[in-house]
């Protein structure tokens, strides 16, 4: 298993970042190469992505569980990639900072399997930090543009669909 | 020649590349080393070409990184083996030209771009034991790991494969085992290279050469179409493409070297120049024919060598960038243990763990039935396999995706199920059972070659790496898909040997060069080895760019002298 946690102040009253984050399919707007996010029920979804890099283009779906919702300052869910033998889970926890900023924690795990699990994990390794600091910010920003506060554009979180795309390069 | 000189021109260099792989990228940096100006001109927007879909293996007989591990080999000898080879499809000239000059081609990059190439330890010539020219190690070789930040805001621009593990060395995948034995690679080490990005084999390769361009200002630009060759009555002067809608005219003081790869994303040039139908294919969409469509007009030849078809898998949920499928080549998992492939009539036809012999086999046809009696064909496998090896993309211990393979409880069940005789798959099995428990194939000699155990099989697995019986439920089929020969093709243009297109009269056409892929693929003919592609490519570029600088090479001169040739 590898694990992070990234945390970034986003310029803005909790309850106004609560409102934009307890929309699962805003998170998965944020994914690269997002294509459709099926929401089955208040706790489930599924997400499709299409992610390319370097001539690849693979579709990747992803099953989302949200364990528990206690907004404003918490949600923890679980994911699992179909068709890859990964899953995994995390918390988002938010706190006021002021009346007009909130920190905002996210915390991300990794869990390969099968016989192929020390890649998945090893070669995730580097990588899931960059991911999920780079899903925070990006959260951040879109949380601040629809507020009016901030138009600055946040880099997309593109390593970890990268590293997905890049093992599936060795089986080729 | 062609007279078409348009009103203005908006570019102007000595030499034009067109193309932007090792042929063309090398063409460039070898004329401006030279004292003549250049440019690069790619279709696509992103620098590399087809090298860098590739393993980035050069085949270079008597190389100095060869000697220098006191591994005895001559171009001679790699002329003698190639030669061989090519069944009498090839012309001698073409081969001696190739293996006399490639060493000194890979010496002048050394020396002008920083290129480090280190032998493949261990990976044999495909014949090693079956013929006295064949060595053990020490032809093929690789790019050291390159650091693809160094290319600045070509970085992002500079193509990589979509299928080759471009992050690992020869040595990181083959000294745990291979891709048979993937668990045990370090994956730390992938991770950190992925990360860091650096890049290996062909990608690490291509981004050398950027890198040689970069250095000294030679200017590469992407996206450009290019169309038509211009003439002045007398030479090729120049070129037409198309970017963003418009004509640019690109001026060529001392000549065009077309490096543009081959044809294989043309369905129409892939039936009628080759004899291949319906191919997969995991190259870029530009390699569709621009070689033809540019020298054609203007009169150069066309030459044919037999047909190179691979076999490969779709695998559900991935595709191109620009949406068109995408085939993976099995053919190096194939003469994996616990797999074989089977025909229509549920038999095997070849040796699946060598595949120049086996690609042979695929498109046979048989003129008293009317069909190709080996194709459509299925590769089976077993439980075993499937828990210790990869299949299509598809990891060990994984389940096919839906719509990818078909799965059953008996042999009988899923010969059944794909349309093949129960009977005649359980003996046909049955049979290769009862040899694979001795490592022997009396029926088409599979693990008789060292390259088999090296590129096709487990090392670990006994008592040999390419066999392993099918026994354990459940069985898979998986309808196999032919596929290209990754942008080598069996029909190219006609070149002297300093790479200079040769019409139809067999004179050379004054301002036009031709290297690489598309290049008729005269010195190797019927057959290939690993590697010759990317040495050609270089060794193309580098011939290109010394005559269009004036400095023709000589050597091939005193070669056939002394060879007597």
């Amino acid at each position: 298993m590898i694990e992070t946690q990234q945390s970034v102040v986003i310029h803005a009253p909790i309850g106004d970042v609560w409102t934009y984050a307890k929309d699962v399919e805003r998170w998965a707007a944020i994914m690269p190469g997002y294509q459709t996010c099926d929401i089955a029920d208040e706790d489930n979804s599924r997400w499709v992505l299409k992610v390319g890099v370097g001539g690849l283009v693979r579709t990747v779906k992803v099953q989302v569980h949200v364990d528990e919702w206690a907004g404003p300052e918490s949600v923890t869910f679980s994911f699992k990639l179909e068709g890859d033998p990964v899953s995994g889970g995390g918390f988002y926890r938010a706190h006021a900072e002021g009346p007009n900023a909130t920190g905002v924690m996210l915390s991300v795990r990794v869990i390969g399997g099968g016989p192929m699990a020390p890649m998945w994990e090893a070669m995730g390794g580097p990588l899931l930090p960059k991911f999920a600091l780079a899903f925070a910010e990006q959260l951040k920003a879109r949380i601040e543009e629809s507020l009016g506060v901030s138009k600055a554009a946040a880099p997309r979180p593109r390593l970890f669909a990268r590293l997905i795309l890049w093992l599936r390069r060795l089986f080729g | 020649m062609i007279r078409n000189l348009p009103a203005h021109w908006d570019m102007e260099t000595d030499l034009v590349a067109i193309g932007s792989g090792l042929a063309g990228l090398g063409a460039a940096i070898t004329a401006h080393d030279h004292g003549t100006s250049a440019l690069v001109l790619e279709r696509a927007d992103q620098l590399g070409g087809v090298t860098a879909l590739s393993l980035g293996e050069c085949w270079i007989p008597g190389s100095d990184p060869e000697a220098a591990l006191g591994i005895e080999d001559s171009p001679e000898s790699g002329f003698r083996y190639l030669k061989r080879l090519a069944m009498g499809y090839n012309e001698d000239l073409a081969t001696l030209n190739l293996t006399v000059h490639a060493r000194e081609a890979l010496r002048w990059f050394t020396r002008a771009i920083g290129l480090k190439m280190m032998v493949i330890r261990d990976c044999p010539d495909y014949y090693f034991g079956h013929h006295n020219d064949a060595v053990k190690e020490g032809r093929l070789l690789e790019v050291e790991p390159f650091d693809a930040k160094t290319l600045g805001e070509w970085q992002e621009r500079t193509r990589v494969s979509p299928v080759v593990p471009y992050g690992m060395t020869h040595p990181d995948m083959m000294e745990p085992g291979g891709s048979a034995n993937m668990a045990k690679w370090d994956f730390a080490l992938m991770g950190q290279r992925l990360a860091a990005d650096i890049r290996c084999l062909g990608a690490g390769l291509a981004a050398s050469f950027v890198k040689g361009a970069i250095d000294r200002n030679i200017p590469m630009h992407t996206g450009m179409n290019a169309v038509e060759l211009i003439g002045d009555g007398t030479r090729i002067v120049g070129v037409r493409c198309e970017q963003d809608g418009r004509d640019v005219f690109v001026r060529a003081n001392k000549g065009v070297v077309v490096a543009v790869s081959s044809y294989e994303r043309n369905a129409g040039f892939n039936k009628t120049l080759g004899q291949q139908l319906d191919l997969g294919t995991m190259v870029f969409s530009t390699i569709d024919g621009a070689n033809f469509r540019l020298t054609g007009p203007v009169g150069a030849r066309v030459a044919k060598v037999p047909d190179v078809t691979l076999l490969g898998v779709r695998v559900p949920g991935e595709e191109m960038e620009d949406g068109s499928v995408l085939t993976r080549s099995v053919m190096a998992q194939i003469g994996l243990p616990h797999t074989i492939v089977v025909n229509r009539t549920a038999k095997r036809f070849g040796n699946e763990a060598f595949y120049r012999e086996f690609f042979m086999k695929t498109d046979i046809i048989d003129g008293a039935t009317q069909t190709h009696p080996n194709f459509p064909c299925w590769a089976i496998l077993d439980a075993q396999a499937r828990e210790k090896y990869i299949f299509g993309a598809v990891p060990p211990g994984q389940d096919f995706p839906e719509g990818m393979a078909v799965k059953a409880d008996s042999l009988a069940a899923l010969a059944a199920a794909i349309g093949l005789d129960p009977v005649t798959l359980e003996a046909t099995v049955a049979r290769f059972n009862s040899h694979a428990e001795n490592a022997e194939d009396p029926d088409w000699g599979r693990g008789t070659h060292q390259w088999s155990a090296y590129m096709s099989g487990d090392p670990l697995n006994k008592p040999h790496p390419n066999f392993g019986t099918l026994t354990k439920a459940p069985f898979y089929a998986v309808q196999l898909t032919r596929m290209g020969g990754s942008a080598i093709p069996s029909t190219g243009v006609v070149a002297d040997h300093h790479c200079r297109a040769i019409d139809w009269l067999g004179e050379p056409i004054p301002g036009l060069y031709v290297a690489g892929n598309s290049v008729a693929r005269l010195e190797t003919g019927a057959m290939m080895q690993s590697g010759v592609s990317n040495a050609r490519g270089m060794t193309h570029g580098w011939l290109a760019g010394l005559h269009a600088a004036g400095k023709p090479s000589t050597l091939l001169e005193s070669e056939t002298k002394r060879l007597g040739l």
